[in-house]
């Protein structure tokens, strides 16, 4: 049996125990060595999910399956932990959290999300979602000190229970119809001759991608997102706002595109995504113009960006996909950056006041967290723009002009509040006290990094291009 | 060596440098922008000279991969761009050095900012490619964003938003109309382009051009602004800090009408056909509404945004007038109105410096007092006048030639303009410079100090100069302007086989011809 599969994974889970161990007998001024075990863990572990590049490796009976796209997918996990344990170092310390736990909870919540990418079995696929869900969970609640944290944890959890049941139910009734758990097994069945996916094995569909869309924070299962992203440490939020989407429309577009590939009458399924994507574009951008508290700002644009990319998955387009994921990946970890370097000891400063005025206060700060908004609010020549051209451009091209123009309408609305902020940033005087930690070295690097990420790939994207357009090639 | 690459990316590489400056050298800081802006303008200056006349296709070209799938850099000039990249690059050292005073705190920032407008703005005029085109459009409101909303007025936030969103609807639409275009190359020949060239030839239907035509036309129009889409200008300009007025007003509002010239009307002919009536209306409305406005109003800065208005509504006409007169004066005339216009903000600048406000009840009998700018002063608004003489004569007489010989009625109704600008400029001047000087504290005005009579000198010059010597300019044009309406009519003639157009070119050709060898017998 070749377990080479699963070297990747096993790094993170045997650094998540690590970290658990070592929490039990280091002395507590060297609690942050902690961090950098699963520093290491991470760099091996992206270190073996490169080697398996183009290998196809897989392991129990094809359960685990590195195909390039899981490898891409995978690496961006990787990269979304680095920079959430680079950003929690110091911010843990400041907001007294525990470290052996935060960093194996991570840990845990990654490799989660890589099972799920990596499995072409649902099962599988829930199996990693629940590893993800619940280490979410108890990551939501670890600022033990702050009721909203705790609350967080609690309505995530409640919440996530019934989308995990609603799945459960779901996948019942899909094997039911399609007689599989393979990915493949139940698109043959979709895809078969009418009838033979019954009325029951549709509506199991529809459970899924309501379990999915929970996940995912799409309209109208998104309730739960801005009092969640609110109330969890910042770095956490940061993961909420990135690797639950990745591996969420990964899976959703291996479900479901080639439904919809070739021209063929579009199912009722098709139309009901269609809704959900116009629905997510326009309540979150909505929602989002009446935020003042930063942290529900980016909640409600993370809802808005998942309608974006919806729109990817309606298209049928793995690589606007992706393009879309990887640059969503870098200006979102970028701008939760930006929110954990405006803390110190014990306070958090996310109100949109707290902002006045810190262009030049702190200039580098709020200048890349401008730029980052520009990403997400999509002008050139960043990676928003260019990951929304591309979308864009591939929904278009499926004759969805329609559903663009809402999109534009929507993403036309989110440049006001995205603007709103950077408004707050340089062009008002300082209207509250603020007085921020500036010696975070870790947190500047992960500023840094997604900086020229977001700009790099907003102007010479070539070599991810190509990677992707392999990625996608490879999965059908 | 890539000149155009050069001229377009120089102001930007000298921004970055720019932030690296330590906070305290505000000194070398703004001699290193002006340096660098200087500079842009040499390039560009080579590129006039390098430039041939007598062909109509894009000279300088460059054409490299970058995004792959059509997504390529290309970029050239030609006689249409040519001048609006000059005036871009001749004005920005002056709106930096006119700024000298008028900013006082973060003038690294604001250089910063300009020399990024600037590179954003050439970029628009020199790309050949609709998607470096829209990567351009749109990069560039990011520092006239900052501009207006940081250095601005009391109401800048307000205006800086206005301006952006507005100017994003108008895009965002044109940008699902690129998509559209895009997959229309791809099916129509399996390859994948957004280059200029290629999407000319692409022959479209009906139905889906009026879309895709009002797409374009709506972020053109907004950006031009045509008559009920102009709610924007008068906000932005007055909120803006000088140096960012001028360059809103002489070189941005010019991108809406080279956006139509450059992609609305030719890739499009047979809708925009349909919607030239329309939109020439629109136009005269503009001219009167404008103008009256601009007669009704307090503050010096309105004033001239409103009589941008005006003129950007004869710019307009002329343009969807469609023969060589009125293109090329359309053309020329969006060098004036950068001139005039542009001498304008800059000189009531220069008096807000001194007097703290723009109302015009609070100045009077000034012409005493400061007299060189008196005289400037008067060279601006009779060169916004047209004036004989001056280079706002030539370019409204070559406009009212095209826009009689396309339609008698809308050019009776757009000759108001000579009759309203004189009114309300003339009656502005008068009320400003003449007259017994009712403050006391006009008498401690200076005139002109050194600084300003550099950022206003040059400027006079060239209106003079584009006034005694238009060849200098239409010389260069010709060849272009002929190709354009080239391919604006034999679109529509080989679609229709009509003469829809009523004049045909070449019996047109002659009397221009005519009409500039006068004038060029003139300096030779």
């Amino acid at each position: 049996m070749n377990l080479r599969a699963l070297v990747p994974l096993l790094c993170l889970v045997v650094g998540a125990l690590a970290d658990m161990l070592l929490e039990a007998f280091l002395p507590k001024k060297n609690k942050d060595h902690l961090g950098y075990v699963a520093l290491v863990s991470l760099v091996l572990s992206g270190f073996f999910y490169i080697r398996s590049w183009g290998r196809d490796l897989s392991c129990f009976g094809g359960s685990l399956t590195l195909d390039r796209m899981a490898v891409v997918l995978c690496l961006a996990f990787v990269a979304a932990g680095f920079f959430l344990v680079l950003m929690s170092l110091k911010y843990i310390v400041r907001q007294d959290m525990n470290h052996g736990e935060y960093y194996a909870l991570l840990l845990f919540a990654l490799s989660g999300a890589m099972v799920m990418v990596s499995s072409p079995n649902i099962l599988v696929v829930f199996l990693g979602l629940e590893i993800l869900s619940v280490s979410s969970y108890a990551l939501a609640g670890m600022k033990k000190n702050d009721p909203g944290s705790s609350e967080a944890a609690v309505k995530y959890f409640l919440m996530g229970s019934f989308a995990s049941a609603f799945l459960v139910f779901g996948l019942a009734l899909v094997y039911g119809a399609a007689a599989s758990l393979e990915i493949n097994g139940i698109r043959a069945a979709l895809m078969g001759r009418a009838g033979s996916f019954g009325p029951g094995g549709w509506a199991g569909l529809a459970l899924v991608i309501a379990g999915f869309g929970f996940k995912i924070a799409l309209v109208p299962f998104h309730m739960w997102a801005p009092d969640v992203y609110q109330g969890a440490p910042t770095p956490v939020t940061a993961l909420f706002s990135i690797v639950p989407k990745l591996a969420g429309f990964a899976v959703l577009f291996r479900l479901l595109a080639p439904l919809w590939g070739g021209g063929a009458a579009k199912p009722v399924i098709w139309w009901l995504l269609w809704g959900v994507a116009a629905l997510t574009m326009a309540v979150g951008n909505l929602a989002a113009l009446r935020q003042r508290n930063l942290k529900r700002l980016l909640a409600y644009s993370s809802i808005a960006h998942s309608g974006y990319i919806l729109l990817a998955v309606l298209a049928g387009d793995g690589a606007a996909l992706l393009f879309y994921l990887v640059a969503y990946l870098f200006m979102n970890a970028g701008a939760f950056s930006a929110l954990v370097a405006m803390t110190r000891e014990g306070r958090e400063y996310v109100d949109l006041d707290d902002f006045a005025g810190i262009g030049f206060k702190y200039p580098w700060i709020a200048a890349s967290f401008a730029i980052f908004l520009f990403s997400l609010a999509g002008f050139p020549p960043t990676a928003g723009f260019l990951a929304k051209f591309y979308v864009f451009s591939a929904a278009v091209r499926q004759g969805q002009a329609p559903l663009v123009v809402i999109a534009v309408l929507a993403s036309l609305i989110s440049v006001f509040y995205y603007l709103r902020v950077i408004v707050f940033m340089y062009m008002k005087d300082p209207l509250a006290e603020v007085d921020i930690e500036t010696d975070q070295p870790a947190l500047y690097l992960v500023m840094f990094i997604c900086l020229c990420g977001v700009i790099q790939l907003g102007i010479w994207p070539g070599n991810l291009l190509v990677l992707i357009r392999q990625a996608v090639a490879s999965i059908f | 060596m890539p000149l155009l690459s050069l001229l377009t990316f120089l102001p930007l590489a000298g921004g970055l440098v720019l932030i690296f400056f330590p906070r305290e050298r505000t000194r070398e800081a703004r001699a290193f922008a002006l340096a660098v802006a200087l500079a842009v303008f040499l390039v560009s200056l080579a590129v006039y000279f390098g430039f041939e006349a007598g062909s109509g296709a894009a000279q300088f070209v460059e054409r490299g991969r970058w995004i792959g799938y059509g997504l390529d850099y290309h970029i050239g000039i030609d006689g249409i761009s040519l001048f609006l990249v000059l005036l871009t690059t001749f004005l920005t050292p002056i709106a930096l050095l006119s700024s000298w005073k008028a900013v006082d705190g973060r003038l690294k920032e604001f250089s910063f900012f300009m020399l990024l407008l600037e590179t954003g703005i050439i970029g628009v005029f020199v790309s050949m490619n609709l998607f470096l085109f829209y990567v351009f459009w749109e990069a560039m409101l990011i520092p006239m964003y900052f501009l207006i909303g940081i250095w601005g007025g009391q109401r800048r936030i307000y205006a800086t938003l206005k301006f952006v969103l507005f100017t994003m609807f108008g895009s965002l639409l044109m940008l699902v109309a690129i998509f559209v275009l895009y997959a229309r190359y791809h099916q129509a020949t399996g390859g994948q382009s957004l280059a200029f060239q290629d999407l000319y030839g692409l022959s479209l239907p009906p139905g889906l051009q009026t879309w895709l035509f009002l797409a374009f036309a709506l972020a053109f129009a907004i950006k031009v602004p045509l008559f009920p889409l102009h709610t924007w200008l008068p906000d932005a300009h007055v909120e803006a800090p000088t140096a960012g007025s001028v360059i809103l007003a002489a070189v941005l509002l010019k991108m809406g009408a080279y956006g139509f010239l450059r992609l609305g009307l030719p890739l499009f002919p047979d809708a925009a056909r349909t919607f030239l009536p329309e939109l020439s209306v629109l136009a005269v409305i503009g001219i009167i509404y404008g103008g009256f406005m601009a007669l009704a109003q307090k503050d010096m800065k309105s004033l001239v945004a409103y009589s941008s208005v005006s003129h950007m509504g004869l710019i307009m006409l002329a343009l969807f007038s469609l023969n060589i007169e009125s293109t090329e004066g359309a053309l020329y005339q969006m060098l004036n109105h950068g001139l005039s216009t542009g001498a304008l903000f800059l000189c009531v600048g220069i008096l807000y410096e001194r007097s703290h406000t723009r109302l015009i009840k609070d100045h009077g009998g000034l012409s005493r007092q400061m007299p060189v700018f008196s005289a400037v002063f008067l060279v601006a608004t009779l060169s916004s006048m047209g004036l004989p003489g001056l280079n706002g004569f030539v370019g409204e007489i070559l406009c009212f030639f095209g826009i009689f010989a396309a339609n008698k009625v809308l050019a009776a109704l757009a000759v108001s303009t000579a009759i309203l600008s004189a009114a309300y400029l003339l009656w502005l001047f008068g009320r400003v410079m003449h007259g017994p000087i009712l403050d006391p504290k006009i008498l401690d005005f200076e005139d002109m100090n050194r600084r300003e009579r550099l950022v206003l000198g040059p400027v006079v010059v060239l209106m003079f100069w584009l006034g005694l010597f238009p060849g200098t300019v239409l010389r260069k044009m010709d060849a272009s302007v002929t190709k354009y309406l080239h391919t604006v009519r034999q679109k529509v003639e080989v679609q229709e086989k009509t003469a829809g157009l009523s004049l045909s070119l070449s019996s047109r050709d002659g009397s221009v011809k005519r009409f500039k060898s006068h004038f060029e017998g003139g300096h030779e």
